[in-house]
């Protein structure tokens, strides 16, 4: 299923993440995308997140695919060159998978292999630029393709709340204008700034599925408000976490802003991306309680 | 050592018209830069009969002298639509930190081996931070061979020669050579980690 | 702003890398690009204790200037070669350049010499430039600073992206390090700012790494480092500014009214005049003269009458000299000791060396030394050399009598090499001559057997300098304080032996000379050959003309060449024996000046062509240390500005090495 049916189909899409184990054994990553099966449109799968070294993202996609789920085949530019790049689109394009995320990725410092080489042959506008050519028949040397060429429905990244905010918009469009169909974006916590954020990307008529991050604890908000670019966790939902320590210590507190922020952000956008960070068990209550 | 080349005039094709000011920097004299190319563009801007301001600097990547010179220069600047820039990557982006301008390069910026300034070198040195000239006989694998590889030769050497050019010899049999000179061929058998890109 | 090279190695490895290693040397670099304090740290001061603790013995630690400067380092190593035998660890306390450099030369007379090195080169982000300043390139020959306001990406971004920023930037910092910036922000409001966003969303750029390719760069490699050592170690190419006047015949300038001329022409005693005010006196007369050995006798270039004889502004000296001033008649009546003289050939060689010496001949390649004085060599000659160079950018006058009185010049040497009785001539020509090459070798062949040669050398400042000259040409090295007699050899200019000729067979005296006169905003650029003593004002307003006396402090009018020659103020002095040509540059936008850094580039070394480290003289000069100077051999400095051309920062290096001199002396007195 291309994701870009559904969004023809005006439906609201709902796409979640797993990431892969850093080990070989990948029943555990499996068992947790059962958690949602039928509750999600398509599933994500994180490419060596946050330059952690892991199991291989095409691969999860692939025993998905086997499982008769819908992966988002999630590429960052970090690790591989573009002869590596384009050979694992094209293997990801013969396992059948349909739908990807295509972004840069962190900084290998950033990750528990700081002291390797960072690629970046290409960055995201490239990679687009790159897969739109493998669509068309051939590689990015002009080279044909043989056989029927792969078909993708391509996604992109944006930060709705970053600030300054015209950078990301001006990258955005160079995305959408090298071919990206969708994006999937940055924790939102914030619902009056990607209020601004749709304002403006509005007339562009791109499909948006908002990020969605379940807030853990009160350190992990503090955290991504020091540490993560683009999000920021206003003091209100700080304070509601600190209010009951239990109850944000299961994890319903986190599962309750969750809900809410999705009913509030809803008719702004085209779909929301679920990224519970292993709180996989958790998405299924947050779509009860959002009401989706 | 940096040095440049002229970059082919359709990168900046669209400046070459009326109100244009040209910085020539001729700071590096000796490295390179390619004045001919150069005074071949002026002669047919000449010709062309283009309204344009030419001016002779050095040392643009200098902020005392840059700055001191965009002072004095600053009603030309000030009337120029646009400004082209013939000097290093270097002196583009310090010139153009002084003028609230579109600045636009005339040239490419190549790197040939040596620090610059100081003798043009025929080895060189890629500052990777943890230098393995020990190993190797005091031949750096890095960039002798070109696929900097740190644990002995890939086999695509023919001839003495690399895989990626005839002319270029093999990093690797080099080191060997030397290291056989020296009495020193031991060294080859112990493992040389992977480079650390996060040194700085 | 420092851009240090290298650093230390952590001390496990060093320890693990010398083992049982005894007996140490270390070469240690003193690093470059930096701001030169006089107070540095020795540098071997954080090795040597390390190299102690562990138990290492150190027989000697050398610290080098600019250790990678191969020549230099193979100078110095090979006077050390005791140091560096085989049963000796070398250690190397330096960049990566610094340690291969070395270890080549070493290897050359110490193969199984033992060398390691203790330090890591860092790692930078891109290259500098010239200067201490934070920006730097990385050289990826595609520069795309068009579309990203004059910010790189490249060097900047941390990954190095080019089509916009990443999306991990949190408050304008990079992921990596709350220290750095985001480039691609940065870039966003440069864009901004300068209202080009649009052009920024345009471009779409994806690297191509296999530009540029080994080849290219090999080729520049290759052809910029042998331009480099060409012909001697040192020396520039300057921008050779000949075309203005390569091509204009000599032309006789109008006779004065007036002529100066100052009884100091000449290295030497003063001459004392011979006439007195109201005397009448012919074209070729002498005028002036003094029993010393080192002088020459002055002749009136004119007709006239003496007006005066009192001191005047003279050039080359700061005090004014006597001069004789004569108010001509416009019409050239030869006195009687203009005699031409056709039998040359049966005069002996002191009635030549009294000729030249009665007919006032001097070097006319701009030191003035009495040629009589050069030729009565105390030790013995087995070669003249004819100094067809002129390796001055703009000046022609040596080339235009070459090409167009070829005979004077074959002529004249052939009188020289009778009075040196050498049977061993060489006329030797820069390229840029070709049609001097030319006319010489072919008016040569009309001769038998004069064993003069011409001999075509690569055109390089300063080629015609002595020293660099019989160095190449003979590979003979004149000793430090040394003269070329001391290796056998007389060097004269061209114009000197043309004016040799026209002494010795046609009787005339040095009355008149060719001068170049040339620059910016010159109207009437020409080879001129102008009387001794004309004003230097009737030269401006003809060639230079009434936009130059208006605008004159935009100017600077030197006398000779641009490298060597002396800045003129005032148009009252005189046309002397030695005005090579006259030459108007634009004033550079930036004064030299010693206060700024030295930035330890090594460039001054790099085109010393004396083998000189000049960034010491100027610091020397800064802090008064005169006496440090001669450790470094300031003395043998030739002056000739290869140093203040390439600096970087602009330095006074020249004028340091003369006040250094000039103390030096006044201090010996």
């Amino acid at each position: 299923m291309f994701l870009r049916d559904l969004f023809k189909q005006g439906k609201f899409v709902i796409t979640s993440e797993i990431g892969p184990p850093k080990g070989c054994e990948i029943e555990e990553t499996l068992k947790e995308a059962e958690m949602i099966r039928g509750k999600v449109d398509a599933i994500n799968v994180t490419d060596n997140q946050s330059s952690v070294m892991r199991f291989g993202s095409l691969a999860t996609c692939h025993l998905l695919i086997e499982k008769g789920f819908d992966p988002v085949f999630q590429v960052v530019c970090r690790d591989r060159n573009r002869i590596a790049l384009q050979s694992d689109i094209l293997s990801a394009a013969g396992l059948g998978i349909k739908n990807l995320l295509l972004l840069t990725g962190d900084h290998p410092l950033l990750g528990d292999h700081p002291d390797a080489k960072p690629v970046f042959d290409l960055d995201s506008v490239s990679l687009i630029h790159v897969v739109k050519q493998l669509e068309n028949g051939t590689d990015m040397m002009g080279n044909k393709l043989v056989g029927e060429p792969p078909k993708f429905c391509i996604g992109a990244v944006v930060s709705p709340c970053a600030e300054p905010l015209d950078p990301q918009l001006f990258k955005m469009e160079k995305k959408i204008k090298q071919g990206a169909e969708f994006f999937q974006t940055q924790a939102v916590y914030e619902p009056d700034k990607f209020a601004k954020f749709m304002d403006k990307v509005k007339s562009w008529n791109i499909p948006i599925l908002v990020g969605i991050v379940i807030l853990k604890s009160v350190g992990m908000a503090k955290y991504m408000n020091e540490k993560v670019a683009g999000v920021h966790v206003p003091d209100t939902l700080i304070e509601e976490l600190k209010k009951d320590k239990e109850k944000t210590k299961s994890g319903q507190t986190g599962v309750e802003i969750a809900a809410r922020l999705i009913k509030e952000l809803k008719p702004l956008c085209q779909g929301v991306h679920l990224m519970p960070l292993g709180w996989t068990d958790k998405v299924p209550e947050i779509l009860k309680l959002a009401e989706l | 050592m940096l040095i440049t080349e002229i970059k082919p005039k359709e990168e900046f094709d669209i400046v070459l018209k009326d109100n244009l000011i040209i910085i020539i920097c001729k700071g590096c004299k000796e490295i390179y830069l390619p004045v001919v190319d150069i005074n071949n563009l002026i002669n047919e801007l000449k010709e062309k009969k283009i309204k344009f301001d030419t001016i002779n600097v050095d040392y643009l990547c200098n902020h005392e002298y840059t700055k001191l010179r965009t002072i004095n220069l600053k009603e030309k600047i000030d009337n120029a639509d646009n400004i082209l820039v013939f000097s290093c990557g270097v002196g583009v982006q310090v010139v153009s930190s002084y003028i609230n301008k579109h600045v636009v390069a005339g040239c490419n910026t190549l790197y040939i081996h040596g620090f610059q300034g100081l003798t043009p070198f025929i080895i060189n040195c890629e500052q990777c931070g943890q230098c393995f000239l020990n190993y190797t006989g005091g031949l750096c694998p890095i960039t002798a061979c070109s696929k900097s590889l740190l644990n002995g030769p890939c086999g695509g050497a023919k001839n003495g020669k690399c895989e990626i050019d005839p002319e270029k010899e093999c990093g690797w049999e080099k080191i060997i050579d030397r290291l056989q000179k020296k009495n020193q061929i031991e060294l080859l058998q112990i493992y040389q980690n992977p480079r650390k890109y996060s040194l700085k | 702003m420092d851009y240090t090279k290298f650093r230390l190695k952590p001390e496990q490895e060093i320890i693990s890398v010398l083992k049982d290693k005894q007996n140490i040397v270390v070469l240690n670099c003193t690093k470059c690009f930096k701001e030169q304090d006089m107070n540095d740290q020795n540098e071997c001061g954080e090795l040597v204790p390390l190299l102690k603790k562990n138990n290492k013995k150190i027989i000697e630690c050398i610290e080098i200037d600019f250790l990678c400067n191969r020549h230099q380092t193979e100078k110095l190593i090979t006077k050390r070669t005791e140091l560096i035998k085989d049963d000796i660890t070398v250690i190397i306390y330096s960049c990566g350049f610094g340690i291969q450099a070395v270890t080549e030369i070493i290897n050359k007379f110490s193969p199984k010499c033992e060398i390691y090195t203790v330090a890591d080169t860092i790692p930078q982000d891109g290259h500098h430039g010239m200067a201490l300043s934070i920006e730097k390139c990385d050289s990826c020959a595609d520069c795309v600073l068009t579309y990203t306001g004059g910010i790189c990406p490249v060097v900047n971004c941390s990954k190095g992206l080019l089509n916009g920023p990443c999306g991990g930037a949190k408050n304008g910092k990079c992921e990596i390090s709350s220290d750095k910036d985001c480039a691609w922000e940065k870039i966003y409001n440069r864009l901004n700012s300068i209202g080009k966003i649009e052009l920024g969303k345009q471009f779409f750029k994806i690297r191509k790494y296999s530009k540029p390719d080994y080849k290219t760069i090999n080729n520049y490699n290759i052809t910029i480092y042998e331009k480099r050592l060409q012909n001697f170690f040192g020396g520039v190419y300057p921008d050779e500014n000949k075309e203005q006047t390569r091509n204009k015949q000599i032309i006789q300038f109008s006779i004065p009214k007036i002529v100066v001329l100052p009884l100091s022409q000449h290295t030497g005693a003063i001459c004392e005049p011979l006439v007195k005010i109201g005397d009448k006196v012919y074209t070729g007369q002498k005028i002036g003269d003094i029993q010393s050995f080192i002088s020459a006798p002055i002749h009136s270039p004119v007709t006239g009458k003496v007006v005066a004889i009192e001191p005047r502004k003279h050039p080359l000296i700061k005090k004014d000299v006597l001069s004789v001033v004569i108010e001509s008649d416009n019409i050239d009546e030869y006195d009687v000791s203009v005699v031409p003289n056709n039998e040359w050939e049966s005069l002996t060689k002191e009635e030549l060396l009294n000729i030249i010496r009665e007919k006032g001949i001097v070097g006319l390649g701009g030191a003035q030394f009495p040629t009589h004085v050069k030729l009565k060599s105390p030790k013995p000659i087995d070669t003249l050399v004819i100094n067809g160079c002129e390796c001055e950018p703009y000046l022609n006058s040596d080339y235009r009598i070459m090409v167009e009185r070829p005979y004077s010049v074959i002529f004249g040497t052939l009188i020289l090499m009778k009075i040196l009785n050498v049977t061993k001539s060489y006329i030797s020509i820069e390229d840029n001559k070709k049609e001097a090459i030319e006319i010489i070798k072919q008016k040569l062949d009309e001769f038998t057997n004069t064993n003069i040669e011409v001999i075509e050398l690569k055109t390089k400042y300063p080629q015609g300098a002595e020293r660099m000259l019989i160095k190449k040409l003979l590979g003979r090295e004149i000793p430090i304080g040394g003269l070329p007699l001391d290796v056998g050899v007389v060097v004269n200019n061209v114009g000197t032996v043309s004016a040799v000729y026209d002494a010795v067979i046609k009787g005339l005296p040095l009355i008149r000379r060719v001068v170049t006169v040339t620059g910016e905003n010159c109207i009437n650029p020409g080879n001129y050959e102008i009387r001794l003593g004309t004003p230097i004002e009737n030269v401006i307003d003809y060639c230079f003309g009434s936009e130059y006396k208006e605008n004159n402090n935009k100017f600077i009018l030197k006398m000779g060449g641009p490298m060597m020659g002396v800045e003129i103020s005032g148009f009252d002095m005189p046309i002397i024996k030695g005005t090579t040509g006259l030459i108007l540059l634009s004033k550079p936008d930036i004064e030299i000046n010693l206060q700024r850094k030295c930035i330890k580039c090594g460039r001054c070394v790099d085109v010393c062509p004396m083998e000189l480290f000049p960034l010491y003289f100027g610091l020397f000069t800064e802090n008064k240390q005169y006496s440090e100077a001669e450790k470094y051999n300031v003395l043998s400095c030739i002056e000739c500005g290869c140093c203040d051309y390439v600096c970087p920062s602009k330095r006074a290096l020249v004028q340091s090495v003369k006040e250094i001199k000039k103390n030096l002396s006044v201090s010996k007195k």
